[in-house]
């Protein structure tokens, strides 16, 4: 069984303009002494469209975790506007937390994120070009989307089954790639252990 | 009887394989196929119990569930005591589960049921060793071991104290093994697989008992589980399918020569469980009837893969209810509750049922004390040394003792209420770290975490840690000690919880003694043999008992060959009655041993014996005597001659020593009237070669024995005292309930001759001279005086290189033995139970800086968990009493009331009634001043009794003696008035 367990991430700074950096406070519980460090990543899907556009926010590396329960808070900056299509700019899309141990990702967590104008003549005439100043940024806190992978937490060379292993396949869950809105829909209800 | 299917137990339709009970009867387990996992499910049980509380919106239904195993659970099992669930499934592993003390209602992060858990259950252990499905688990009786079968073939014990450590792996099973049932005494597993064999296993050493294959040959077909059971008087086992003239069965089969005549038939298809009733039934007495004396029967539910349950009372020929059609797929679990009277039954299609029968239907259920008279009248030992079940039913006499009990309870709760914080009803996570509030940390978290910069310029957050896992309870280090908890993040609100949390830890393990209940190959069998009344009191209380229970209705549900009584269960034997046919001259009775425990015994006296040869030259020729003769000699009784009107005694001879010392069992009688047994035993193996010597004396329905650490070679007694000499030249007296007097006495030379009359003890040596005497002791040769201490009050005290540490007693003019490196009583003593969690403080004094760091006391003592529960009683109980003398010789009054203390704990915990009284007796005093009593009121400075003020708190906390408190708080208080 998995040794850390999520037990809550809190959205700060919620919502916030498009320019301010992500804050999420993980609290986490850990049943045994880990000999390595967690690795936490935020990664804001860019579009819907490719994959190429996916944004990896920042990695950070967490650690030491003792057994027991633990609390931080991840920040990363805001995507950087350039690299997001602009058409995608306004609307629905995903922002995902990870985190992997020994390089394999056991906890997938998505938000939807609407950015949208708080002016209401820009909400109803939007410019062409998107004015990242004025958008705002509104993440979906209620209802996290979470996907847990079975993986091997034991360092030695003993292989876990098959199923067990296999990466996250991007249609078998939330590909950070997906057209967003469709990518959660598509994921069940109870979103535990797609595998 | 009355039936429910409670709906909303469910695992959303998918198979339930497994449901157990809790023992306190508030709460079940399911275990079965989760959405892709495997799912554990605690219930309430009231809902199931009671309609309004079904109704009752605000009860909640389900208290947690589980979905950390990655394939269906097939078994889950509460530990006897209630405070761990185990768990097996399809993924190979056996999880251990311990409810969450300090943590409140939660649901599942980022799940969409917003259910939440009421109670938290977490994993405390994984234990992972099975190559293949795991099919059931057991826990042992006093959750000692917990067992795991599986599909991989093997067996796997696990050492329920020290999680994962695996104590032994039983290996013989060609099949899968589907079915574990532990022997209720302790002496045995059985484990049923599809080879078609039923194994019984010996926990003694781990070894094939016996292989039952025959009933079984017809067996076709997979069963997917295949969950036998032992009866709760420990006479029977019944498996799951069986085959009997080609239709299905259950098969009885007796403990007593593995016997498998008769079975239960009726079910359709193969029977998947079997599960019989905790309790044993008598018949209900109807009123206007004269009470007819009747036996006691036991019930069992068998569920199979036909749908249908059984339920059998092993006093009828057909079984008591069918009920068909139950389900709509095979029957895979079952359960009862505690008080006997409830039945949970769990099927493959998702459903569970409840049927609750009245005591008009089952009969009347015996207590706890009762079922053990039955164990004890049949194994020769009860199943509990102090068992909470039992004080249960204990009514409190007076008072005092309810307002203490209650001044007890009201402290507990204060302290349970001081750790789970203000608000009792949802204990919330440490709301207070470091003195700030969660919240107040949760603003300034970013700004306060730790973040570094790796080598390669990675960004590494140190987490803040909130929360240390509340379940330490295994690790050891919790014992006595608060928890070192990381730097920074130790929490003020934590440490009360979970100081609280290792009392619970403490408190448990006074509840299950660390010995397996392994069978006793001597003691108390032939206690039992000699003729002597059994002297436990819960024996003589129920005496109706005492006859009846010794033929248990065997079952002769459908067969009705009905074997008559319990033949003597293995390990007995017979021995001639003692003392009352005592001839006026020596005569020495040989008996050969008759049962394999007792052959083991001989066998195991051999090696010594073997080994002295090595040791000492010259004994060739007596060793040789002894090979040729056959093993008679192992066991002699002897009955000493009436040569002295008031004292008796052996004399067991020193120029043939040797054989005194290998033959064994010399029987003294003591006195005349009344008469008084005193019974030898050296050479009683214990573990890793450390051999003691056991002493007993029965006298009248009383009975002690203590241990020595050395081979006895002259033993005496009279009314008063009873005193031993030992080959390492030592003296004990004791007093006539078994308590020391005096430590061990060196002797300068060897004794010759030991007398006693009412108090007094002679002793003759060898040689008269005092002089020197410890340089020419042959046992410590060559030693050197390596300290040489004169304590604050005196006394002069000397160590030697060999270990041992004497002070010399100015009254006695006797050199006094008080160390020992080696004694073997040191090292095997198990008195951490009594440490009070105040008590190191008055450890300090002359006593403990000779005895040093070096005092290994309870070095061997985890070891010794194998060996019988009386031994290590025995043992501490002869150490405690030792550094009690040693203190009082020492003229620490400090230690001396420090050790008292753990003493009067122990003997408490163990339940020694006679040395409490005699103890209470000697600090009490005579009421009436008169000139001829020469009790001191003082000992050693401190007022014997301001001590026993002290003693008599820790007496009332074991209700059985509840009138040895009453009777001398009411003398104390009196003694104040004055």
């Amino acid at each position: 069984m998995a040794k850390v367990q999520v037990l809550n991430v809190a959205v700060l700074d919620n919502p916030s303009p498009f320019g301010n950096p992500f804050q999420f406070e993980i609290t986490f519980e850990c049943m045994e002494d880990l000999p390595e460090d967690l690795e936490w990543k935020i990664i804001y899907v860019g579009s819907a469209e490719s994959e190429e556009y996916d944004q990896t926010l920042d990695s950070v590396l967490v650690g030491p975790v003792p057994a027991g329960r633990h609390m931080f808070v991840f920040q990363a900056d805001a995507p950087v506007p350039s690299l997001i299509p602009e058409s995608d700019a306004v609307g629905v899309t995903v922002v995902l937390i990870t985190c992997t141990y020994r390089g394999q990702e056991f906890i997938r967590i998505g938000y939807y994120v609407n950015n949208e104008y708080t002016d209401a003549e820009l909400r109803e005439n939007p410019p062409l070009k998107p004015d990242y100043g004025q958008l705002q940024r509104n993440i979906l806190a209620s209802n996290p989307r979470v996907t847990r992978f079975h993986i091997n937490w034991e360092g030695g060379s003993e292989k876990m089954e098959d199923s067990e292993n296999v990466d996250p396949a991007p249609n078998a869950m939330l590909p950070p790639a997906c057209p967003p809105g469709k990518a959660l829909g598509l994921m069940p209800d109870n979103s535990m252990d797609c595998l | 009887m009355k039936l429910l299917k409670p709906s909303w137990v469910t695992h959303d339709g998918k198979p339930i394989f497994s449901v157990d009970i809790h023992p306190d009867g508030t709460k079940f387990a399911t275990g079965g196929q989760g959405e892709d996992s495997g799912k554990v499910v605690i219930w309430n049980m009231a809902p199931v119990l009671r309609e309004d509380d079904e109704k009752n919106e605000n009860i909640p239904k389900m208290l947690c569930q589980m979905d950390n195993h990655l394939a269906c659970v097939n078994c889950v099992r509460w530990s006897n005591n209630g405070l761990y669930l185990a768990s097996g499934g399809d993924d190979k592993l056996v999880m251990v589960w311990k409810k969450a003390a300090f943590i409140g209602p939660s649901t599942v992060f980022g799940s969409s049921s917003k259910l939440a858990n009421v109670e938290q259950w977490r994993c405390v252990t994984i234990l992972r060793n099975h190559t293949g499905d795991v099919m059931d688990v057991a826990w042992s009786p006093h959750d000692v071991w917990l067992a795991s079968c599986s599909v991989d073939n093997t067996i796997v014990i696990w050492n329920a104290r020290k999680f994962p450590e695996i104590v032994t792996t039983l290996k013989g099973h060609t099949g899968l093994v589907k079915g574990l049932t532990w022997d209720p005494v302790g002496k045995y597993i059985a484990s049923q697989a599809d080879d078609h064999s039923l194994k019984v296993w010996r926990t003694m050493d781990w070894q094939l008992e016996t292989n039952i294959t025959k009933p079984f040959n017809e067996c076709g077909g997979t069963t997917h589980v295949l969950r036998l059971s032992w009866s709760p008087d420990g006479q029977y086992v019944v498996s799951a399918h069986a085959m009997n003239n080609s239709g299905p069965t259950a098969q009885i089969i007796e403990r007593d020569g593995w016997k498998t005549n008769m079975d239960f038939v009726g079910h359709r298809k193969a029977v998947t469980v079997v599960k019989f009733n905790p309790k044993i039934f008598k018949k209900k007495q109807r009123n206007g009837n004269a009470p007819r004396p009747s036996c006691p029967y036991c019930c069992c539910a068998v569920g199979s893969k036909d749908r249908s349950l059984s339920v059998w009372l092993t006093s009828l020929k057909r079984p008591l209810v069918v009920i068909h059609d139950l389900f709509d797929k095979s029957i895979m679990d079952i359960t009862w509750t505690l008080n006997g009277l409830g039945v949970l039954v769990c099927s493959m299609d998702g459903t569970v049922a409840f049927l609750d029968f009245s005591q008009d239907e089952l009969g009347d259920p015996l207590n706890e004390e009762e079922k053990n008279t039955i164990h004890q009248n049949i194994y020769g030992k009860s199943l509990a040394v102090t068992m909470e079940t039992q004080l249960s039913t204990t009514v409190i006499e007076n008072p005092e003792m309810l307002k203490y009990q209650q001044e007890r309870q009201a402290a507990q709760s204060a302290i349970i209420a001081q750790a789970t914080g203000p608000d009792n009803q949802t204990p919330k996570l440490a709301n207070v770290v470091n003195g700030e509030s969660l919240e107040d940390i949760r603003k300034n978290l970013l700004k306060k975490q730790v973040e570094t910069r790796t080598a390669d310029g990675r960004r590494r957050i140190t987490p803040l840690c909130i929360a240390q896992l509340d379940t330490g309870d295994f690790s050891p280090a919790l014992f006595n000690s608060v928890p070192i908890l990381p730097g920074s993040s130790v929490s003020t609100t934590l440490i009360p919880q979970l100081s609280s949390d290792s009392n619970t830890a403490t408190s448990l393990c006074l509840r299950a003694p660390p010995e397996p209940p392994a069978t006793s190959p001597t003691k108390n069998t032939d206690d039992k043999e000699s003729g002597n009344p059994s002297v436990n009191s819960a024996a003589l209380k129920s005496n109706l008992l005492l006859t009846s229970a010794s033929k248990i209705e065997p079952m002769k549900a459908l067969d009705s060959r009905f074997t008559e009584r319990s033949k003597p269960a293995p390990g007995m034997f017979s021995v001639c009655v003692r003392g009352k046919e005592a001839s006026g001259h020596k005569d020495w009775k040989v008996k050969e041993d008759t049962s394999s425990d007792s052959e083991d015994k001989g066998t195991q006296r051999i090696p010594p014996l073997a080994k002295r040869k090595a040791d000492m030259d010259g004994v060739e020729v007596v060793e040789k005597r002894k090979k040729g003769r056959p093993r008679k000699d192992t066991k002699i009784m002897m009955n000493v001659p009436h040569s002295y009107p008031q004292v008796r005694a052996v004399y067991l001879g020193l120029e043939n020593e040797l054989c005194v010392r290998a033959c064994v069992r010399p029987c003294v009688q003591v006195g005349t009237d009344p008469v008084t047994y005193v019974e030898v035993e050296n050479e009683v193996s214990v573990v890793a070669g450390a051999r003691i010597s056991q002493l007993r004396c029965c006298r009248e329905k009383s009975e002690w024995d203590i241990v020595l650490p050395s081979r006895i070679v002259l033993t005496a007694g009279s009314s008063d005292v009873v005193a031993v000499a030992c080959e390492d030249r030592t003296l004990s007296v004791f007093s006539a309930s078994g308590r020391r007097l005096i430590p061990s006495i060196m002797l300068p030379a060897p004794m010759s001759a030991l007398h006693c009359s009412a108090f007094f003890v002679m002793a003759l040596t060898a040689s008269a001279t005092l002089s020197v005497w410890y340089a020419n002791d042959p046992s410590v040769p060559h030693s050197t005086v390596n300290q040489c201490v004169l304590t604050e009050q005196g006394v002069p005290v000397v160590g030697l290189s060999s270990g041992k540490t004497y002070c010399f007693s100015p009254s006695m003019e006797t050199w006094n033995l008080i160390v020992d490196k080696q004694d073997s009583l040191v090292q095997c003593a198990d008195f951490r139970n009594c440490i009070s969690s105040l008590g190191a403080l008055g450890a300090t004094g002359p006593l403990a800086i000779t005895q040093g760091r070096n005092l290994s006391a309870g070095q061997l003592a985890s070891r010794l968990s194998s060996a019988p529960h009386h031994l290590q009683q025995g043992m501490t109980l002869a150490f405690l009493e030792n550094q009690l003398c040693s203190s009082l010789l020492l003229l620490s009054a400090n230690e001396y009331r420090h050790w008292l203390l753990i003493y009067t704990r122990f003997l408490v915990s163990e339940g020694y009634e006679q040395r409490l009284r005699e103890l209470c007796k000697d600090l009490l005093g005579p009421v009436h001043k008169s000139s001829s009593t020469s009790w001191e009121p003082k000992v050693l400075g401190l007022r014997k009794r301001d001590l026993l003020m002290e003693v008599l708190p820790v007496v009332g906390q074991n209700l059985r003696f509840q009138r040895l408190f009453t009777e001398y708080q009411d003398q104390l208080e009196l003694l104040r008035l004055k």
